[in-house]
């Protein structure tokens, strides 16, 4: 009787034991595929989400002009169909990377682009889509955080071989191949500092073309010209089958003072040419005069100059400090292109700064969204896209805010 | 000790059935858990290329050209360097039992890897001439007339910057391939011709009965001397509205008002050659208000009673075209701007109270005013009326009448033999699990 007792205390035990080991052992393997089949919804929701957001223009179809919030979020450009987006509705977006500018004189907080000096898009927060905004948008607030990247497939480098006369070097590359055989076509801007003391700097333009070798490398001469003497500008498009992808280059003689363009009104397509001293500080503030033009890509890839109206600003003199305005000028069109600002403190003393009117002009990448640091799993999906003709790939990294093994 | 025995025999049992569940449960890969939709990849890379159509024309060069070493280098440059590539054009043929024939191949890898996807992209050649025969309205009996005011002695207001008879021209040639016959109403004596049900062209396929009349002169509508100047003179001419609504519900035409207030003014330089409409454009008198709500009775049979109510309202912001419209947009590749100001849009009261029924919205609706719609009457007869503000797009009349006839259209084969390549990219992931 005892040892019946006491086999069946044994069996029980151990039959206990080992229901509670199998049940942990299963529930490893069902958690595993719980898991595994989030991960794969998160993927197949990026995909969606990327193509809602590259597919679809938003609403207002246009808000990339306006000023409003849109009421639907999406960056195709309206008078496209596929993945074209719009040049615009990239611009009013809230560029994740780059510490935000203060400007005093506005009162305003601007959001910050800048690929190095002088070449900077600054969007007043006002005018430009958060990320909050664009989650609620998308429908994804609180449920799912995203990070999306579009940047240029082309990588055109420019850099100087030697300054007098003056030659440059054009590096044309793929996504991890050179792109040998490409054309190019480029804007070569120089500012001439000449006259007195209060006059505008005027500048020159020059268009070319060449052809980049096996290493996907050119050589341009510029015979004649001193880089060590004046300021320039080389603007180049390389396109080849189809890709197309922009790069420049400049050289400064004086950067101490200068101008800063802001974007001011989208609708109006007005920008604010401001003193850095008044955005950046510095030492030795001066007075400046600057001289600004608008060029724009034609279809057969050359720049083409577009007069700005005198009454809009084009030409005129800034100051640093209390009681000295800003200037404004007027981008007469809404085809995307290159605002050039030439400035001059003297006649050795001279400059000039860029500002993208439309993301592409200039190949600028946009960064807009969360930080996934810390996040469990995050999934990414790439497409090719075109803004106003070149192109770009937009990458989407997605994650889930709630839910099973979320690290907050 | 039996009992023991028992529960080690279970034990057995469930360690063969976690093995077991644990060899078929067999998880996927990451790469397989978290993929990257090559396909889409694939499709815009395509698209990208033949952004100018440089891949389309590339794909119909000869196989040992220099493009096709270029092709090879952009397709590479704009993939991740971890993304081999096999593109694959075919010819496509015609008849026969086999539809596809490989013309060349490019890649860059000698295999895909274990997993690959691939997109398709049509190509055509820019030598072949592609023909889209439109069908026309009415040849399957019906109407099928167009009827354009084209009037050289009428005035046109709100239509500023044009005159009537440059837009009739537009219009004719946006429209004539869609319709029998487009007849060019010359002057008023014609417009009183059909308004008598009298046909004024020699054409055979000319009928009055259902057809579509376009008044090209904007809030202006131009009116016959003789019968109608005189019958319809009553109440500062709403009188002659009332009777067009008559003769538009009598032969069931579709009457198209272009912009703003439809019937505000009547004008005949000869019948008026000393009245202005009070902005100095001569040969015209103001009906105001009255004209539309007599149209409207005329159209609904009812007697003519004088009514000068205002009954348009002036939209904030901007109306957008409908998803119908956009849609035909695309169909029939005509493309005017999607968002317009409408002053003069109409309120759906009317529907009830004229026994209108919307048969297509050119302009969303905005709370319960019509920007532009087609409505017809439950009876007889048709109104098409885009209430905007000047200037007009005459783009958006043809697109109108189109949204609500859909005419088809038909497309000549892209599969004929030489015409089309068919571009497969195939796309494959190196590294990695």
């Amino acid at each position: 009787m005892a040892g019946a007792t006491i086999d069946h205390l044994i069996s029980v035990t151990v039959f206990l034991g080992a229901i509670l080991l199998f049940i942990s052992l299963f529930n490893q393997t069902i958690q595993t595929a719980i898991v595994y089949q989030r991960h794969r919804y998160l993927a197949t929701k990026c995909s969606d989400l990327l193509d809602n957001m590259l597919l679809s223009p938003g609403n207002p179809l246009d808000w990339g002009k306006q000023n409003g919030t849109p009421t639907s979020f999406g960056l195709q450009d309206p008078e496209f169909t596929q993945y074209r987006l719009s040049p615009f509705s990239l611009m009013r977006l809230n560029y994740s990377e780059g510490a935000p500018v203060y400007y005093s004189k506005t009162g305003q907080w601007y959001s910050n682009l800048t690929m190095g000096f002088g070449q900077s898009l600054l969007v007043p927060f006002t005018e430009a889509i958060n990320y909050s905004t664009a989650a609620k948008l998308l429908g994804i607030n609180g449920t799912y955080g995203f990070s999306l990247t579009i940047t240029p497939i082309i990588t055109v480098s420019i850099s100087e071989i030697q300054p007098n006369p003056l030659k440059l070097a054009v590096n044309v590359k793929g996504a991890g191949f050179p792109l040998a055989n490409a054309n190019i076509s480029y804007c070569f801007i120089t500012v001439e500092a000449t006259g007195g003391e209060q006059s505008y700097p005027s500048y020159t333009t020059d268009y070319g073309t060449n052809c980049t070798d096996e290493q996907g490398a050119s050589v341009l001469s510029f015979p004649g010209f001193d880089g060590t003497q004046e300021s320039y500008v080389l603007i180049a498009y390389a396109h080849m089958s189809g890709l197309v992808g922009v790069g420049y280059h400049e050289y400064l003689r004086y950067d101490e003072n200068y101008v800063v363009p802001f974007i001011s009104d989208f609708a109006t397509r007005t920008v604010l040419i401001a003193h850095s001293w008044d955005v950046h500080g510095g030492d030795s503030p001066a007075e400046i005069s600057y001289n600004a033009t608008f060029v724009l890509l034609t279809e057969d890839f050359t720049l083409r100059e577009v007069p700005l109206d005198n009454s809009t600003g084009r030409v005129g003199k800034i100051n640093y400090g209390e009681g000295k305005p800003y200037m404004g000028i007027t981008i007469p069109t809404y085809n995307p292109g290159l605002l050039v600002i030439t400035y001059r403190k003297s006649a050795q003393e001279s400059g000039v700064v860029l500002m993208p009117w439309g993301i592409s002009s200039m190949g600028f990448p946009v960064s807009f969204g969360g930080n996934s640091f810390e996040m469990e799993w995050v999934t990414t999906d790439t497409r090719q896209v075109l803004v106003n003709g070149i192109a770009y790939q937009a990458m989407l990294a997605l994650w889930s805010l709630e839910g099973y093994q979320v690290i907050s | 000790m039996m009992r023991t025995i028992e529960i080690l025999l279970v034990i057995i049992i469930i360690t063969g059935a976690f093995i077991i569940a644990s060899i078929y449960a067999v998880l996927p890969s990451p790469r397989q858990v978290s993929p990257i939709n090559l396909r889409r990849l694939a499709l815009t890379t395509l698209q990208t290329l033949d952004v100018d159509y440089d891949l389309s024309e590339t794909m119909f060069k000869s196989s040992d050209d220099p493009a096709w070493g270029q092709l090879q280098i952009a397709v590479s440059a704009c993939l991740p360097p971890n993304i081999v590539f096999n593109l694959t054009v075919y010819d496509v043929m015609s008849g026969g039992t086999q539809l596809y024939t490989m013309y060349k191949s490019i890649s860059n890898a000698e295999s895909l890897g274990i997993e690959s996807d691939a997109a398709s992209y049509l190509v055509a050649s820019s030598n072949v001439t592609f023909n889209v025969t439109p069908e026309k309205i009415g040849e399957h009996g019906g109407g099928g007339t167009l009827y354009i005011l084209n009037c050289s002695d009428a005035n046109g207001w709100w239509i500023t910057g044009y005159t009537a008879q440059k837009l009739a021209e537009d219009l004719y040639s946006l429209l004539s391939p869609y319709f029998q016959v487009t007849v060019m109403v010359q002057n008023t004596t014609q417009l009183g011709q059909i308004l008598n049900g009298t046909k004024i062209s020699t054409s055979p396929y000319e009928n009055v009965t259902n057809a579509a009349v376009v008044n090209t002169c904007g809030e202006a509508v131009p009116i016959p001397a003789g019968y109608y100047a005189t019958q319809g003179s009553a109440n500062s001419y709403a009188k002659y509205c009332y009777i067009l609504g008559q003769r538009v519900s009598q032969y069931n035409w579709t009457w198209v008002s272009i912009v703003g207030y439809p019937l505000y003014y009547v004008c005949n330089t000869g019948l008026f050659s000393n009245d202005q409409n009070t902005w100095g454009i001569y040969g015209m008198k103001c009906v105001a208000s009255a004209g539309l709500n007599s149209f409207l009775e005329g159209l609904n049979k009812e007697s003519y009673a004088y009514n000068g109510n205002w009954i348009t309202a002036e939209l904030a912001g901007t109306v957008h075209l409908s998803s119908q419209a956009q849609y035909y947009c695309n169909y029939y590749g005509v493309y005017p701007s999607p968002y317009h100001t409408a002053t003069r849009a109409l309120p759906d009261s009317i529907l009830a109270r004229y026994n209108l029924v919307v048969t297509s919205y050119i302009f969303d609706k905005v709370d319960t005013w019509i920007p532009g719609a087609f409505y017809r009457h439950v009876a007889s007869g048709a109104f098409l009326a885009l209430g905007l503000t000047r200037t007009p797009d005459i783009r958006l009349t043809a697109l109108g009448l189109l949204c609500d006839y859909k005419p088809r259209l038909y497309r000549s084969e892209y599969s004929v033999a030489g015409t089309s390549r068919l571009v497969i990219l195939q796309l494959g992931q190196v590294g990695g699990a």
